[in-house]
């Protein structure tokens, strides 16, 4: 076929300019596919660690904080807070005699107040309600040490005291009236007959405020004082500790979608719990480790990860287990609950924060925004950097490749005079140049897609690890409890498919064709004679 | 009808430059026959080369008439106008102008392709040209590789392979020694003769004129002899 023949001369026999139209469509594939992939990368990694509720089927979390006042969650409630997160310093006088070894988990609340469990019912009769849950997160101090002496104990008062005063003088009919009670007890002396008199008879003739000696006795009372935290050799770490409702899996704090290794809590809810990875990586805990929480032993029957966001936590036990083991029998914390559809959602939201006077109420949307870090940040540049650094290479190939195909025109301007003068029609000279154009796009786009998936590869072998974290508690250091931090490191992978390749071969033909009709459509509007005319 | 295959009359084309207009042909009357050998004499600028590209349906006259077998080129379209030049027209040019990414064969298929020949008849013909003008063994040679001379015999296979009515030369002896030259004309001569296509060629070599038959000079834009 002799049109195929010409453009396959004109592709090698050109082959520094074919080359450079070539790479510079591929170029812009690749760039536009390993852009594509590092994106969508991102958001599976986001998927995988920020979207912490939407994963596991809960939409809504409801939790009582006592900073925002009104409702049953006032002040008071703040101060019960502040003492039960104190208690873990007072307690430890608790744990034996002065001076013994200790190892001890505190269970403190927080910045949640607890509420009675039975409550995830009531939410759960709301319409567009489809199931709730209750869930109990507490932070737990876990402290190893030596029992310090806490509490000293003083005794004061029951001291006697004396006084001597100073009298004011006499007046003149005060001593009067003294003298005459002298001279009637001095009578009453010599009289015959008489009583002795006392020694001390006289004293009587002063009034009672004129008496010159007192006494008085100060009220005992015993004074306790508590010491500051003790600083001897105590060592305290903090986690966060869940409690599951194991007979509702898929609406639970941690799920079974999450269980990295082993498995997940039986429903009976037994003497098992589930750790986090990176806190098991810490504390060097297995699949069927023993986990001492104050002389109760739990087996770890899996390792999971769990979502990031207000509720993750390190270890999870069943809810039963933990509120035993907190003191805070029939106690929850957080409601977790689902809606029946993804459109009632906000419907669902709304009643809550009006059935529940105080009550917080997020949806996993907000809590995936309080989520911090690399990931998001790579995540929001992508989004924005990322789609604009595509637009622009991709802009700039098909410019590129236009621009070539123009100037690849205007040099033969005259070859395509001599065509037109040796008979071709302006659509036959047309569909040779877009023809040329195409064929320089599908293998530009080929190219492209191999140079696509080798960087994709070459990010895959290196791929980076983003953190994303979320704060547990809302860092309200006024209730004692400092507000804690759960990471979560993803691998960024930069994920291929067919789509994204044939997007990108899709792009590099549509470049190719855009070209090959900037080149074309100058070559049509030559006049023959005018085109014969053009210097080489 | 007079019987001549071109009539002109009264041709005028002008040409925009600038602001300017330039009168390249002012005022031409002319009548080729059928089977003629025509030499256009003149200098560089005398119009020659745009008196060629009228009647070869490259360009329209700005004013005048050039009738071709009995048709007014001036009132056809594009699309009429390179049919003409596909099936009754062939060109050599002074440059050769063959295309330099296709061999010497292919460079002659450029000219018999559009007439939607079959693959083998395509080929055939071709050969058959290229082995006319004695270049048989340098069909898969591109255009550098081969001499102006033989160039210009690959633009003479290319213009007679369609088998035209006529066959318009401007200056194809112009890039070439004396020697080649007048191979190229005997040639293009003899080739035409066969086909007994009528010939016009532009040269501003009057040894050259002097070969054909009837010789027209031209200057500033007229014919001043023949």
């Amino acid at each position: 076929m002799f049109y195929l023949d010409y453009l396959r001369g004109e592709l090698l026999r050109r082959r520094a300019r074919t080359i450079l139209a070539l790479l510079g469509l591929a170029v812009g594939v690749a760039v536009v596919i390993a852009i594509a992939a590092l994106s969508r990368g991102l958001s599976q990694a986001q998927k995988s660690a920020l979207d912490p509720l939407g994963s596991i089927g809960t939409d809504l979390t409801v939790t009582l904080q006592p900073q925002t006042g009104g409702g049953f969650a006032g002040l008071g409630a703040g101060r019960e807070l502040l003492s039960a997160n104190q208690s873990a310093l007072t307690d430890l006088s608790k744990l034996g005699k002065a001076g013994d070894h200790f190892v001890h988990d505190f269970f403190l609340p927080g910045t949640q107040l607890t509420f009675p469990s039975t409550q995830a019912g009531q939410a759960a009769t709301l319409s567009g309600v489809a199931a709730a849950a209750p869930g109990l997160t507490l932070i737990a101090v876990h402290q190893e040490g030596t029992v310090p002496k806490i509490v000293a104990q003083f005794q004061t008062g029951g001291d006697l005291f004396r006084v001597n005063r100073l009298l004011p003088r006499m007046s003149a009919a005060q001593l009067a009236k003294i003298r005459a009670c002298f001279a009637k007890q001095l009578g009453g002396l010599a009289q015959p007959g008489a009583k002795p008199g006392r020694p001390s008879g006289s004293g009587s003739c002063f009034p009672a405020r004129q008496r010159f000696r007192a006494t008085f006795r100060t009220p005992k009372q015993t004074l306790k004082q508590v010491l500051s935290p003790p600083q001897t050799n105590i060592k305290s770490s903090t986690y966060a500790i869940g409690g599951v409702d194991q007979t509702q899996p898929q609406l639970a704090l941690v799920t079974p979608d999450q269980v990295q290794k082993g498995a997940y809590l039986g429903r009976s809810g037994g003497l098992e719990a589930l750790v986090g990875t990176a806190y098991a990586r810490r504390q060097k805990l297995k699949v069927g480790s023993t986990l001492d929480l104050n002389g109760t032993r739990f087996k770890v029957v899996g390792l999971v990860t769990p979502p990031l966001g207000g509720q993750s936590a390190d270890v999870y036990l069943p809810l039963a287990r933990l509120q035993k083991l907190a003191g805070q029998a029939g106690l929850a914390n957080v409601v977790l609950v689902r809606a029946t559809g993804s459109a009632e959602v906000a419907k669902v939201q709304r009643e809550l924060e009006q059935q529940l006077q105080g009550a917080q109420v997020a949806s996993a949307k907000d809590v995936a925004d309080s989520i911090t870090g690399s990931l998001v940040d790579a995540s929001n540049l992508s989004d924005t950097l990322g789609t604009a650094l595509a637009i622009v290479v991709a802009v700039a190939a098909f410019l590129m490749a236009a621009l070539l195909a123009l100037s690849s025109v205007a040099k033969r301007t005259r070859e395509l005079g001599t065509l037109r003068a040796l008979g071709w029609s302006k659509r036959l000279v047309v569909r040779q140049i877009v023809g040329e154009s195409l064929v320089q796009g599908v293998l530009g786009g080929l190219v492209g897609v191999l140079l696509g998936v080798i960087a994709t590869q070459l990010f895959d072998a290196f791929a980076p690890t983003l953190t994303a974290s979320s704060t547990v508690g809302s860092g309200q250091d006024a209730l004692g409890v400092a507000a804690r931090t759960v990471s979560a490191g993803v691998a960024l992978k930069a994920p291929l498919d067919v789509s994204l390749l044939l997007l990108g071969f899709g792009l590099a033909l549509v470049g190719g064709l855009l070209a090959g009709a900037a080149g074309a459509l100058r070559a049509a509007r030559l006049r023959p004679a005018d085109a014969l005319r053009a210097v080489e | 009808m007079t019987g001549g295959l071109y009539e002109l009359s009264g041709v005028r084309r002008v040409f925009r430059q600038g602001d300017r207009l330039v009168e390249a042909l002012a005022g031409i009357d002319l009548s080729v026959a059928q089977g003629e050998f025509l030499a256009l004499e003149g200098a560089s600028g005398s119009g020659k080369t745009t008196l060629l590209q009228l009647l070869g349906g490259l360009d329209q006259p700005s004013a005048g008439r050039i009738a071709y077998d009995g048709h007014d080129l001036g009132g056809l379209g594009d699309g009429e106008l390179t049919e003409l030049r596909l099936r009754s027209f062939g060109y050599v040019f002074q440059q050769f102008n063959l295309i330099p990414t296709l061999t010497a064969l292919e460079n002659v298929q450029a000219a018999l392709a559009p007439h939607g020949v079959s693959d083998a008849d395509l080929r055939r013909r071709s050969e058959k040209l290229l082995d006319e003008v004695g270049l048989a063994e340098r069909a898969s040679h591109l255009p550098s590789q081969l001499s102006g001379g033989e160039q210009q015999r690959v633009a003479i296979a290319r213009a007679l392979v369609g088998e035209p009515k006529v066959v318009l030369a401007d200056e194809p002896t112009g890039n070439l020694d004396t020697a080649t030259g007048g191979e190229i004309i005997e040639l293009l001569s003899r080739l035409a003769a066969e086909r007994l296509a009528t010939v016009v060629v532009a040269t501003h070599d009057a040894e050259l004129a002097k070969r054909a038959p009837r010789r027209v000079a031209m200057r500033d834009g007229v014919i001043v002899a023949e």
